[in-house]
């Protein structure tokens, strides 16, 4: 590697820096709404068609949300302007790390390592057709 | 003045490097103000700003592992003598370089073993011009220049080859935008276009794993491979499984290592896992895209008579 490819080097990452702010500065994300249990119910029917949801419980700051599936958690996480899903087994959802109004749930994996939700209370005690936080 | 057949005269990724600068600044500004159809998020385009810095990187660190064959099988086994001075050559390489992209990067998608580095290009959910400067870090270390041997076989220069290489590349710059929604019929007939390739980076069932086209649609409509893009059913980008990071690092290598801990897991099933496709697993728990196709097509039937009915 010569000494034309460090300026060239510089140069490129000094331009992405720029483009980033560019990029910043025209706020033209997608516009994303907070999740409510409506838009919930339908990414997760996106996300997981073969899945019935048995219960949803949305994040207070609309960010993600968590449902039951059988013996399945479906978890659907904000990243950005979009989201991005996974499922895990019910019981790992259950056993997840919940503090100070936060569910810290570990994905185990490597592209999604985890997801928060934050919740009044966690777990729930009981599970029936309406319920919905 | 007989060019040089191994080292190319010029890289045309490096002269349309201010192309690509300027074009994504007057995609973002026209967007701003409401002149095209674009978006962009910043930590998005960092990582795909970052992600095409970063291959240009590793290019110069890995880059002659390919290099090295490709120059080693034109030298001691070519078939055919191809002079770079003949323009009968040129447009024998155009189509010989543009159908070896065809499949290879049709390989790409439908062998983990490529996957896991050409994932990197489809992990953004948008899709504009900094998406297209997404590149893979990892695409010299798992062979997926090996189809270009090919062409050094048949007598392709390694220079005339990388600078065709280069035109294919700049070329498949322009397709990654909204801001463009159909070109003329005969264009879309015959060329890659925005429209094509926003088809590619669909995650939508029908979308997945079409349009592999590099410069010319007609391989796909050639090899059944062909989706035109749908007006009722609008495109929605990344992975079947979308990243839910924008650390750069869990980015370029994360299918690298999802990999090797289904190979570590589950060792008698290694070849599977590395040559099967992408989804694929010995006890069927996860889903291919032919399995998502299929799961899609037979739902949509149902969801059409259900239409009907009401």
């Amino acid at each position: 590697m010569d000494e034309a490819f460090f300026v060239q080097l510089a140069a490129s990452a000094a331009a992405v820096a720029v483009l980033v702010g560019i990029a910043a500065w025209a706020k033209i994300a997608r516009p994303v709404g907070p999740l409510d249990e409506h838009k919930a119910r339908a990414l997760l029917a996106e996300e997981f068609p073969a899945r019935a949801v048995d219960a949803v419980w949305i994040s207070s700051d609309g960010a993600g949300a968590l449902a039951k599936s059988g013996g399945l958690a479906l978890v659907i996480c904000r990243v950005g302007d979009g989201f991005a899903a996974r499922q895990i087994p019910w019981p790992q959802a259950v056993s997840a790390t919940f503090r100070n109004g936060r569910l810290s749930i570990d994905l185990s994996d490597i592209a999604a390592p985890r997801a928060v939700i934050a919740l009044p209370a966690w777990p729930p005690k009981s599970f029936n057709g309406d319920l919905a936080a | 003045m007989i060019p040089d057949p191994i080292h190319a005269a010029f890289d045309p990724v490096a002269y349309a490097t201010p192309f690509f600068i300027l074009t994504v600044i007057l995609e973002i500004v026209l967007a701003r103000f409401g002149k095209a159809d674009a978006r962009y998020e910043a930590r998005d385009t960092a990582v795909s700003l970052g992600m095409g810095l970063g291959s240009s990187v590793a290019g110069v660190l890995f880059g002659a592992l390919g290099f090295t064959a490709v120059v080693w099988v034109w030298q001691n086994h070519r078939i055919f003598d191809i002079p770079m001075t003949a323009w009968w050559a040129w447009i024998a390489v155009f189509l010989a370089e543009d159908l070896t992209y065809y499949w290879f990067h049709r390989l790409s998608h439908e062998r983990r073993v490529w996957w896991l580095s050409h994932v990197n290009h489809h992990s953004s959910q948008h899709y504009n011009l900094s998406t297209a400067l997404r590149q893979t870090w990892t695409g010299a270390l798992n062979g997926s220049w090996a189809l270009y041997v090919i062409l050094s076989l048949l007598g392709f220069p390694p220079a005339m080859v990388a600078i065709q290489k280069g035109v294919s590349l700049v070329y498949q710059y322009w397709i990654h935008t909204e801001a463009i929604r159909r070109m003329p019929a005969w264009f879309e007939a015959v060329f890659n276009t925005p429209s094509h390739h926003r088809v590619h980076h669909a995650r939508n069932p029908v979308y997945l794993d079409r349009n592999y086209a590099g410069i010319l649609i007609v391989w796909d409509r050639l090899f059944g491979t062909f989706q035109p893009e749908l007006d009722d059913e609008p495109c929605r980008y990344g992975l079947v499984k979308n990243l839910a990071t924008f650390n750069i690092v869990r980015v370029a290598f994360h299918e690298w290592i999802a990999t090797a801990q289904d190979i570590v897991r589950h060792p008698r099933h290694a070849l599977g896992y590395l040559f099967g496709p992408p989804g694929w697993s010995h006890d069927g728990s996860r889903e291919t895209s032919a399995m998502i196709k299929a799961r899609a097509a037979e739902a949509k039937p149902a969801t059409e008579r259900l239409d009907a009915a009401a």
